[in-house]
């Protein structure tokens, strides 16, 4: 096989995080590409957790679909997780032998896996080590041994992460390993999952979650003020932020709340430096007035929002896509700020450099919408190529004009340049209230109408950014699927998988979500009958902000789900071939049959 | 320590620029603006060096006012932003100033932690017990009972006590000045400024617009006292903690508490945790 999904269920102190990362360390390492995605429950009080790995010998652009082997530790918590692990009839079922074969916990009721296979899991990582905690040893060792990965690198590498743990953690670890090896050489599967070689080794690859990639992205686009408050799942941004922002002459404000962190990045954005905020969804709800401020005042900021299930406290642990209106439109007053969304985990660095280069170059707060999926998941990355990334710095006055200084002077394009305190000459108020040129407060609406313009104007360069968008598939197919962020790496394996079928088909993906790029979708829909916007959200958020700015071909619908239910790309492939059907009563039959959608 | 300009003897107006106040007359907010140029002129800074944060409201426009780079900004949002700015440039003599409702309603949860952090930066309240720009409430500090133009109810809660809640919290330096006695205020501004850390200064400001008789302009003297006078040490705390316990019966001008061992500044734990950075920026893809 060229690669293979592998899900994992158990109690969070079964050290499945540990099997994950130690897994994908040595897949990126052998040259294997690989996305890690996973759930946990709190180590300390317990509860269920899971990871899903999938993995091949060309880039993966999703966590996929139905696994290939599911490891069960603990049936109770691999049925409340069967929405992240799916069992299908190709599946190999493999469980620990201390529990009865689980029939009736297999999640999808009726599905016979390929083979279900008790092994002694808790028994072997008894002996091996006396302690439960060698039970991620035991499972990485039948995984390595059935997959038929290369057994002695693999465990040097894995050895390496446990080596922290002390010696007889480690001697424990790597007897458990082996006898897992020993165990799965003995007993072959029903079904050979052997994989592919990797046509090279990994070395220079970086295995890295969304988080970590959009803070080394801030660092390297010049960020150096970052203020946070703690929330899920937006805390690995700001964790790597407040250890190595110091060391770039930065600082980092662990602020008492999202308001005081957007405000005091405003702050810093006003004293000259680059500035972020990190949030999610309830976070980003408190930072909508000092966004406003941000446009206002017309000051650099970029703002994440490391979307979440909601509303309110919703559901911090899963995923969903239902922040786009509130990043496009939760501001008062007659405002516009860019809203941009990565679409893989490798992306999320473009995108962050992007959104400070933006942010930077046209004066104005953006909002970099990434999701739990992208933000939680790990993936094996390329080297990234430094020269290929233009920083932009924001326009400051010249000593001429510093002279006669006016900071919001109106010019063509609606830019001026920006002083800061320290600038002899470049004093200036930045006010809230609508201002002058000057920056002196007015109730003048003459004034009011030309600033708005000047500021909402400005912005429209963009519109022009295909470089912001993805595209793939066909240029002048009928039917075509718009997606967005972590989903859109599902449906572009779906446009893939169908176009081997010889389906014509298009795909567009934007970066750019806000302002709507006109003319950017109007190429797009011109040869297209029949449009679907795929996404996760209740609503189908991005189906409806497209409605207000473009027009759909006329068969134009949404298929969304809210978040935490996975959308598979075998569900997408069904879709497209649906759009496919010449009537249309027919295909809105099978669309609705296959996604029940209302 | 605010290192002083080259030249001691700036004149007050280099501080102030060609806007006009947008004030009522007999606004305790114009006696304030005249102490900060003052106090300025006497610290010396240049106005280019200066960063001056506001909230809304009457008071919230005094930036506007001074040469200095201003920043007028959202209702309660002046200490983060100040301290945002401080953060990035601690070279930079940073100032707040707002209103009583802007700072200990609507802010109220950020005082806590400017003091928490202490920032070498100084936050003027001017205290009137209205909201006068918002067409007069009673504000936070306003007397429970007590009745405001504005609202058709009276003030239903106690009062904050502005100088009790620095105290209380730890702010290094807390000091209250009148608006009515601007050189006396001049000088407590610009000791707050010399200090190394936080500085928190109540500034009795009466509405003229609004205020009730006893708050505005013409409050009887005799209600007014000044803590030297009195004989107080502004080195002991609990002293200051029992002077501020006359709030609503006499108005005590001065300093109230000085530590006078300040502890280090939230920049020179900053300045610690940056020693020796000499990372690029494209080292972040090491």
């Amino acid at each position: 096989m060229k690669g293979a999904v592998i899900g994992i269920a158990g109690s969070s102190q079964d050290g499945i995080t540990a099997f994950g990362d130690a897994l994908i360390d040595a897949l990126a390492l052998e040259g294997y590409f690989a996305i890690l995605s996973g759930r946990s429950g709190d180590p300390v009080r317990g509860g269920e957790a899971s990871c899903r790995i999938r993995f091949g010998t060309t880039p993966v652009l999703n966590s996929g679909g139905v696994l290939d082997l599911a490891i069960v530790l603990d049936w109770k918590d691999f049925s409340l997780l069967s929405g992240e692990l799916s069992v299908g009839p190709e599946t190999v079922v493999v469980h620990d032998g201390k529990q009865g074969s689980g029939a009736a916990a297999l999640p999808s009721a009726g599905v016979r896996p390929a083979a279900t296979v008790p092994v002694p899991i808790s028994e072997i990582a008894a002996r091996s080590g006396g302690e439960s905690l060698a039970k991620d040893g035991v499972v990485l060792g039948l995984v390595v041994a059935w997959l038929g990965l290369p057994k002695r690198r693999m465990l040097a590498c894995i050895s390496r992460r446990y080596r922290s743990k002390g010696k007889t953690a480690l001697t424990a670890f790597r007897r458990a390993f082996l006898a897992g090896v020993e165990f799965a050489d003995q007993h072959p599967l029903a079904r050979d999952l052997s994989i592919d070689p990797s046509p090279a080794r990994g070395a220079g690859r970086r295995v890295a979650d969304g988080n970590e990639m959009c803070a080394r992205a801030a660092l390297f686009a010049g960020c150096k003020f970052f203020a946070a408050y703690p929330i899920a799942p937006a805390g690995g941004i700001t964790q790597f932020l407040q250890r190595d922002i110091w060391k770039h002459g930065g600082t980092f404000l662990a602020a008492e709340d999202e308001i005081a962190a957007a405000a005091a990045a405003v702050g810093a954005s006003y004293a000259g430096v680059k500035s972020m905020t990190a949030t999610s969804g309830p976070g980003f709800s408190l930072q909508t007035e000092v966004l406003g401020l941000a446009s206002a005042v017309e000051l650099p900021l970029v703002c994440v929002n490391v979307q979440r299930g909601g509303p309110a406290t919703g559901m911090p642990t899963t995923q969903e896509q239902a922040d786009l209106f509130a990043a496009v439109f939760s501001a008062h007053g007659d405002n516009v700020r860019p809203v941009l969304a990565p679409t893989s985990v490798a992306d999320t660095f473009d995108v962050t450099v992007e959104a400070f280069n933006i942010a930077e170059h046209y004066q104005t707060p953006v909002i970099v919408l990434t999701d739990r999926d992208l933000a939680l998941s790990k993936a094996v990355l390329e080297p990234i190529n430094p020269s290929q990334f233009n920083i932009i710095d924001r326009l400051e006055p010249t000593k001429a004009e510093l002279r006669k200084y006016a900071r919001f002077q109106l010019t063509d394009a609606g830019i001026s340049p920006i002083s800061r305190p320290g600038m002899r000459g470049g004093s200036y108020l930045a006010a809230g209230m609508e201002h002058d040129e000057r920056g002196t407060p007015t109730t003048s609406g003459e004034i009011h109408a030309r600033m708005t313009r000047k500021r909402l104007n400005k912005l429209n360069p963009l519109k022009a950014r295909r470089d912001l968008f993805l595209f793939e598939g066909d240029p002048d197919a009928h039917i075509g699927l718009v997606s967005w962020g972590n989903v859109s790496g599902i449906v572009r394996e779906a446009v893939r998988m169908a176009r081997a079928k010889g389906i014509k088909v298009k795909l567009l993906v934007p970066r750019l979500l806000y302002p709507v790029a006109e003319v950017v979708y109007e190429d797009f829909f011109a040869s297209l009958r029949r449009c679907v916007v795929v996404e996760q959200s209740h609503q189908g958020q991005l189906h409806r902000l497209l409605k207000m700015w473009t027009t759909p071909p006329r068969e134009y619908m949404s298929v969304s789900k809210s978040g935490a239910n996975r959308i598979s790309p075998h569900e997408v492939v069904k879709l497209i071939q649906a759009m496919e059907q010449p009537a249309t009563e027919r295909f809105r039959t099978h669309y609705c049959d296959l996604l029940n959608v209302i | 320590m605010i290192s002083l300009g080259p030249d001691q003897r700036t004149p007050a107006k280099v501080y102030s620029n060609d806007v006009k106040p947008k004030w009522c007359p007999g606004c305790g907010d114009f006696g304030a603006l005249s102490a900060i140029y003052k106090a300025l002129a006497a610290v010396g800074r240049p106005p280019h060096e200066i960063a001056f944060v506001s909230g809304v409201g009457c008071s919230g426009r005094i930036p506007e006012y001074t040469s200095a780079y201003g920043f007028n900004s959202l209702a309660g949002r002046a200490l983060p932003i100040a301290q945002g700015i401080k953060m990035a440039r601690p070279e930079l003599l940073v100032l707040a100033a707002g209103g009583d409702a802007d700072g200990f309603s609507v802010g109220g949860g950020h005082i806590s932690h400017a003091i928490r952090r202490n920032p070498d930066l100084t936050y003027m309240v001017m205290d009137n017990q209205v909201m006068g720009s918002a067409g007069g409430q009673p504000s936070p500090t306003a007397p429970c009972g007590s009745s405001a133009p504005g609202s058709a109810c009276p003030s239903m809660a106690a009062p904050i006590n502005p100088v009790l809640y620095a105290l209380a919290y730890g702010a290094h330096f807390v000091a209250q000045g009148i608006a009515g006695d601007p050189e006396g205020l001049a000088k407590l501004i610009e000791e707050a400024i010399r200090f190394p850390g936080f500085a928190f200064i109540n500034i009795q400001s009466p509405c003229a617009a609004f205020g009730t008789p006893n708050m505005k302009a013409s409050t009887p003297r005799t209600a007014v006292r000044k803590l030297g006078a009195e004989g107080h040490n502004p080195a002991n705390r609990l002293m200051a903690i029992e002077l501020a316990e006359a709030f609503g019966s006499i108005v005590y001008t001065g300093v109230f508490y000085r530590n006078p061992n300040p502890p280090p500044t939230f920049g020179s734990l900053i300045a610690a945790l940056q020693k020796g950075s000499a990372i690029k920026d494209a080292d972040a893809i090491a």
